[in-house]
């Protein structure tokens, strides 16, 4: 309407969003150039959280599992070191947090492995004990 | 042109030094947690126990071992490879050692269920023998009891509440006398084998008359006629202690004394064997 009234403003209004979209552009470019260089750890921060998922469920009640603490306390390290945008420290934080939760579950069902093994020895020997008290009344 | 020679050769040696030392300088030296590393690996895959259990991730350890021996420039690099090489030779150590425990698992269950079998062969072995024992011991209680019937009845005894009662009758005396015919022993020896036989048994010798004659004669003759056979007894081997002799006249007749049948009956001893117990 306005610019079939008067062209000549049309017509000045419409470089403005050409240079506006210009400048836009260049920012954009900015943006993601910056962030192709250092891309937050999403894949490892994920990787890490999972981890920590299953040495959770690994863990046993009156168990303490420093490694799994470990592992928290990377987890949140590296969530820091991504709000302070040093996304190099954040990912081998993010990868040292998941390997600390993989060595907490592999400790936890060794210890859970050798509970149940230790059990198995106690009650075999409780047999042969009792075996041997009914040898002695003989 | 001696101290000339002695300082090219000085100037040789220092050269020859320093290019020894360029050349190490120059080789790429492997820092000593790097050595470290691939040292702990080395000995998880010389384990016999170990090595084959966990070989997925024994794999990545190795794979972490050789990123590390890359010795990237950048510090913090190097040291997080060296880091994360560690941490997956002790999760695959962790993950190698479960399984182990849980192959020796196999053996463990064999092992109590071994215990468990041998506990109850066992169990039974005993039963068996208790039921043999006591089978035994009743073969034994029932053969002594009729062994007893056969003696009892052997005797002619008399199974009664005081005990078992042989009666000795007047045939064996002389009348009017105390001395055991001749006779008697036959009869009298297989109360001595008896009470050979059955030595917790106590005997008492009663002795009875008729009613014929004054009481002061029958209680003194029946008196007289006990410690007979207690002699007897003793004579035999029977100890005193489980004797005791008793003269109880004519005050308990066991037939009429109206009769000659039943005098005769009435002038005898009675042997009464005393119950045990144990015994049936």
């Amino acid at each position: 309407m306005i610019r079939n009234s008067n062209g000549s403003t049309s017509e000045a209004l419409g470089k403005v969003p050409s240079v506006c979209s210009l400048t836009a552009g260049a920012i954009a470019c900015l943006f993601l150039a910056a962030c192709a260089s250092t891309p937050p750890p999403t894949q490892q921060i994920t990787a890490a959280e999972v981890a920590i998922g299953h040495a959770e469920q690994a863990q046993v009640a009156d168990y303490a599992s420093p490694e799994l603490s470990a592992a928290r306390e990377k987890l949140t390290a590296a969530r820091a070191a991504v709000t302070k945008e040093d996304m190099k420290t954040a990912k081998r934080l993010a990868e040292q947090a998941a390997l600390e939760a993989e060595l907490a579950t592999a400790k936890l069902n060794a210890a859970k492995a050798k509970a149940v093994n230790e059990e198995m020895l106690k009650s075999t020997s409780v047999i042969k004990q009792e075996m041997q008290r009914n040898q002695g009344v003989q | 042109m001696k101290n000339f020679n002695r300082t090219t050769q000085k100037i040789a040696l220092v050269a020859f030094s320093a290019f020894l030392f360029t050349a190490c300088s120059s080789s790429p030296k492997i820092p000593s947690d790097v050595v470290d590393v691939r040292n702990k690996l080395m000995r998880l895959q010389a384990d016999p126990q170990l090595a084959s259990r966990a070989p997925v991730s024994l794999k990545e350890a190795e794979a972490a071992v050789q990123a590390a021996e890359t010795v990237p420039k950048d510090k913090t690099l190097a040291n997080h490879l060296v880091w994360v090489a560690n941490q997956k030779i002790d999760i695959a150590t962790a993950q190698a050692e479960t399984r182990l425990l849980e192959d020796q698992r196999k053996d463990l269950t064999e092992d109590r269920a071994n215990a468990r079998l041998d506990s109850r062969t066992r169990e039974a072995d005993l039963a068996r023998t208790d039921a043999e024992r006591a089978k035994q011991e009743a073969d034994l209680a029932r053969q002594q009891a009729e062994d007893l019937q056969r003696q009892i009845s052997e005797l002619n005894a008399k199974a009664t509440d005081r005990g078992l009662v042989v009666t000795i009758g007047d045939l064996l005396f002389e009348t009017g006398k105390a001395e055991l015919k001749g006779g008697a022993a036959s009869n009298l020896n297989k109360l001595s084998a008896f009470l050979n036989k059955y030595p917790d048994r106590t005997v008492t010798i009663e002795g009875h008359t008729d009613s014929v004659g004054s009481d002061d004669y029958n209680l003194n003759l029946s008196q007289r006629r006990a410690n007979s056979v207690q002699q007897f007894l003793l004579n035999q081997g029977i100890a005193s202690s489980r004797l005791s002799a008793s003269g109880k006249g004519e005050n308990f007749p066991v037939a009429s004394n109206e009769s000659s049948s039943g005098r005769q009956m009435n002038r005898r001893v009675e042997v009464i064997i005393a119950n045990v117990s144990t015994a049936n």
